[in-house]
């Protein structure tokens, strides 16, 4: 009998907690947390808890599979390899590398993360390589490195409990990230102020001592009429703005024209609860601001992020512990591939592709005859317009389900449909991969080494428990394998670790941090450059990344599609505690299936009485792009005129209604609000 | 006391009965339960209050029903086997204690009944420690004990994870996941029906081991009401679950009626 307690990192949400999994003769049997991790301290949610569920699913891929008609035939890996390799080869030769899209993935490890762009850049010769924080943080991304210098979320999840004042807004932090709540709860129990700014009246109402109930869409107007308060009361802090930040004149003039009355009018937050919470969060000793995609997924993205900044900074809750800006990062690993350079404009450690010292860094680092190009490549959305067009021919889609996750998803159909060569990389045959001319078997968190980044900069070990499954490899294989395949010979690695020492060298976010020293301390949270530096818990202490603070003048504009006569309802989006995204995980695990087997659109009881809906019922909810069927759940957790579908059911698939409409800089799609229409089904 | 304790479980480990010792073991800068087999892996055995491992005893008895165990066990970890074999979950016969005792911080922590086992090998005996009675909450009324509860019972999670952690929770099927009681995928669950079914399910088992809270995500005082439960059942009908292999469960719960 073997029994063996593996301490790795949850592969669902971005809090990164570890925990124990118990193996038994080589099988996967239990979850126990563990008590001495600094994130969960023994306590997880319901998904930790069942976070083994899915890796024994009877769906996992087990064998490559290539297109034979309508259906797959199963292959041998070499078989799938050169076919790939002769496809990819014949397509470079005719329509160059900036014909390929790739996608890499946040549930991936860093450096499976960094290998895929590593592909990307050396042996495709492209930059066209993004995953999907394109649709849930570029915004952050864009925003916070042009106020601070960097884009990540500048504190630490422990901080949060000892913050005076939290201002939570477009995080539903107890169902999103559950053990971040537990920090708020222990805030609250601590006599913390917590103010909530979200349209529904989500479970963290409960303890609110201020809750805004924004018009969805309107965060910039409301934010900026904070800040008018503080400003006007003079509970600004003058020293702070004096000697760390920039452009306040220019921030200055903007916000004067958000009176509490005029912001009243275009958010519909009663003036005095406006003028309460300016005042609650300008008076508290140590303020925390916690965002999540509530203000991200707007053609506003960038702008939302940039004004919760000026807020932190206005009031000096920046560079201090238990205040800043506190994006929470959805996936496990989001935070990670952005890290390792999975996104179009930027190599691992954000340094630009635009840089030619860069450029000639990491030419030189990946041994290259060819140059990379000068320019940023694609993003996901662009990509896959670029492949309805025909401009983009081949994609390799490692551990992403665009077919679920992407707005108007009948256009991502028609792209993929178009694309000469689609190769998908998967541990489940997802909506996308069924489309597939290549599906190659991953495995999952449990077969394999490797790191995971939390939302808090926390680089932290995952922990091979269980061999693959079936004839599974790990995506940092088959990177590999692949690229020798293609004749390079920069893919040679013994493990993960050998990646890791590869990525500190090019790195130097990362350049302290080794598999020795994760092992001996449990996780390193980045900036960590040097092997004897300890990392960093909150940013921008004493000085920003990029000098000064930079306040930006923000003003309002509406979203991209308001309520009219046709669609007279708002839709916005969202998750659920109980899934995970496309549900490719969440609903192959028996317990969290039975919760929450399907989809829902809550819908306030004044408008379901008007329009002779009751709880239950199946409901036609349209917008301009597409219709689905979905039961209807009355509750008054939304207000009125405004209904909310989570996005994890492919049957009645959110984002069959969604508008593709971009913020201009981040390239983000506005997933969280559009017009819509709603009718029973009679 | 690490070393007293290796000691023991070193002589225990070379004998012909025993296949091999639950305990704990640490390892990069965590402790977790070990199953040691070899006299080579018990330089990293300790002594640690952190882990149940009772649930590690069932587990590694579901797959080796044979298996013939010896188990490092605190008070409140022998209470837990007392109560599994009281129901049937495992052959108290088969197993030898190796038990360890707490210290005072410990025993405080925990607001532990009786901090050490009654197979004593490691540590010496505390018999006097002060218990928290609850009386603040005792001195509510009827009213502000709802309130009370209302107003915690409204952060809970649906994590399960009191159950999860519960050494003597064993169902196979668990009426918290029966829709009939408690509403599926409904945040926070129905109060305080999805709680009332936990303490009542629990009661007459439940050896105040403070593992359900300690599991919460959410802070919910959940020993409160473990340990008022548990001394209600020694009041009115002097029974103290693990105590004794002998004591009956005064509660009769769903499966003692099929
Ligand atoms: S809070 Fe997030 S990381 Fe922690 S157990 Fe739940 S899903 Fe996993
Ligand atoms: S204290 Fe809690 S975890 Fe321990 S036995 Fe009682 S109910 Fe179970
Ligand atoms: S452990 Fe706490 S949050 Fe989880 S189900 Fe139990 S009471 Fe609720």
């Amino acid at each position: 009998m073997k029994y063996e307690a593996v301490l790795t990192t949850c592969p669902y949400c971005g809090c990164g907690c570890k925990y124990y999994v118990e193996v038994v003769n080589g099988q996967a049997k239990r979850v126990m947390p563990c008590k001495e991790d600094p994130v969960s301290e023994g306590k997880l949610c319901i998904k930790g808890w069942n976070a083994i569920d899915f890796v024994n699913s009877p769906d996992r891929l087990t064998s490559p599979l290539i297109r034979d008609g309508e259906t797959f035939r199963e292959a041998t890996w070499e078989e799938a390899y050169s076919l790939i390799t002769s496809k990819f080869k014949e397509i470079k030769d005719t329509s160059g590398p900036s014909a390929f899209g790739l996608l890499s993935s946040a549930k991936t490890t860093n450096e499976e993360n960094y290998l895929m762009q590593k592909f990307a850049r050396s042996v495709i010769v492209t930059n066209n390589v993004d995953h999907c924080a394109r649709l849930c943080h570029a915004s952050t991304v864009a925003g916070l490195a042009a106020a601070f210098g960097s884009g990540a979320m500048t504190n630490s999840i422990p901080e949060v409990e000892d913050a005076d004042c939290i201002l939570i807004t477009g995080s539903n932090t107890t169902e999103q990230h559950p053990l971040i709540g537990t920090r708020i709860y222990r805030a609250k129990e601590r006599g913390a102020r917590i103010i909530l700014v979200d349209p529904r009246s989500i479970q963290l109402a409960s303890i609110a001592d201020i809750h805004l109930r924004q018009r969805p869409g309107t965060d910039v107007a409301w934010l900026n009429g904070i800040m008018n308060v503080i400003i006007n009361e003079g509970l600004a802090d003058e020293m702070f703005i004096e000697q760390r930040t920039e452009n306040y004149d220019e921030f200055l003039e903007e916000v004067m024209h958000y009176t509490p009355e005029h912001v009243e009018e275009i958010t519909g937050i009663p003036r005095n609860d406006l003028i309460d919470a300016a005042r609650m969060f300008a008076n508290a000793e140590s303020a925390s601001i916690i965002y999540s995609m509530g203000i991200t997924q707007h053609t506003t993205g960038v702008d939302n992020v940039k004004s919760c900044a000026n807020l932190a900074m206005l009031t000096g809750n920046m560079g201090k512990a238990s205040t800043g800006v506190n994006p929470l990062r959805g996936q496990n690993n989001v935070q990670g591939a952005c890290d390792l350079g999975a996104l179009p404009n930027v190599f691992p450690g954000y340094q630009a592709v635009t840089d030619p010292a860069s450029r000639e860094k990491f030419e030189k680092g990946w041994n290259m005859d060819e140059s990379i190009p000068e320019t940023p490549g694609l993003t996901v959305v662009e990509l896959l317009n670029e492949a309805a067009d025909g401009r983009i021919k081949c994609m390799y889609i490692m551990g992403e389900n665009p077919m679920i996750s992407d707005p108007d998803i009948s256009h991502v159909r028609e792209a993929l449909d178009t694309l000469d060569f689609l190769v998908v990389q998967d541990i489940f045959l997802t909506e996308t991969a069924e489309i597939a001319d290549v599906v190659l078997p991953g495995a999952s968190f449990l077969e394999k080494d490797g790191t995971f980044t939390g939302t808090d900069r926390r680089v932290q070990r995952v922990r091979k428990a269980i061999e693959p499954i079936g004839s599974s490899k790990p995506d940092w294989v088959i990177i590999s394998e692949l690229a020798r395949s293609m004749g390079s010979d920069q893919f040679d690695y013994e493990s993960p670790a050998a990646i890791q020492d590869e990525i500190a060298s090019l790195t130097p976010l990362y350049g302290g941090i080794s598999y020795q020293r994760l092992d001996e301390r449990g996780y390193l949270q980045w900036p960590c450059p040097t092997p004897d530096h300890d990392g960093t818990t909150y940013l921008h202490k004493g000085e920003f990344k990029r000098g000064k603070g930079h306040f930006f003048a923000v003003p309002y504009r509406p979203p991209a599609e308001l309520p009219d006569d046709k669609y007279p309802f708002t839709l916005t989006t969202g998750r659920i505690l109980f899934h995970f995204h496309t549900g490719t995980m969440s609903r192959r695990s028996g317990p969290l299936n039975k919760e929450v087997p399907t989809g829902y659109v809550e819908i306030h009881p004044a408008d379901a009485a008007k329009l002779g809906i009751s709880d239950g019922q199946a409901v036609r909810v349209s917008t301009r792009r597409g219709t689905i069927d979905i039961p209807a759940y009355v509750t008054d957790r939304v207000p009125e005129e405004t209904v909310f579908i989570p996005f994890h059911f492919k049957e009645c698939a959110a984002n069959l209604l969604t508008n593709p409409a971009l913020d201009p800089i981040a390239k983000i799609p506005e997933l969280k609000v559009c017009a819509c229409s709603i009718e029973a089904i009679v | 006391m690490n070393d007293e304790l290796r000691a023991v479980a070193a002589e225990i480990l070379a004998r012909d009965d025993i296949d091999g010792i639950v305990g704990l073991k640490e390892m990069h800068g965590t402790v977790r339960p070990c199953f040691f087999t070899d006299a080579d892996q018990l330089p990293l055995m300790v002594v640690d209050s952190r882990y149940p491992v009772a649930s590690v005893v069932r587990l590694l008895l579901e797959e080796g029903p044979d298996l013939r165990l010896a188990v490092v066990c605190r008070g409140c970890e022998e209470r837990s086997l007392i109560e599994l074999a009281k129901n049937h979950q495992i052959d108290i016969d088969s197993i030898t204690v190796i038990g360890i005792a707490c210290d005072s911080d410990t025993a405080k922590e925990c607001n532990c009944s009786k901090p050490y086992p009654d197979s004593l090998m490691v540590g010496t005996a505390l018999e006097n420690w002060t218990r928290d009675t609850y009386d603040t909450y005792r001195q509510m009324s009827g009213e502000e004990k709802l309130a009370f509860w209302n107003e915690q019972l409204e952060k809970c999670n649906k994590c399960y994870g009191c159950r999860n952690a519960c050494p003597v929770c064993f169902c196979k099927e668990c009426e918290l996941e029966n829709p009939l009681w408690v509403k599926r995928g409904r945040l926070p669950p129905d109060f305080p029906i999805y709680h009332l079914i936990r303490a009542f399910h629990v009661a007459g088992k439940c050896i105040g081991c403070g593992e359900c809270e300690k599991a919460c995500p959410t802070g919910i005082p959940l020993m409160t009401l473990s340990h008022l439960l548990r001394e209600d059942l020694e009041e009115l009908f002097g029974y103290m679950a693990g105590r004794s292999l002998d004591e009956q469960n005064p509660v009769i719960t769903k499966e003692e009626y099929e």
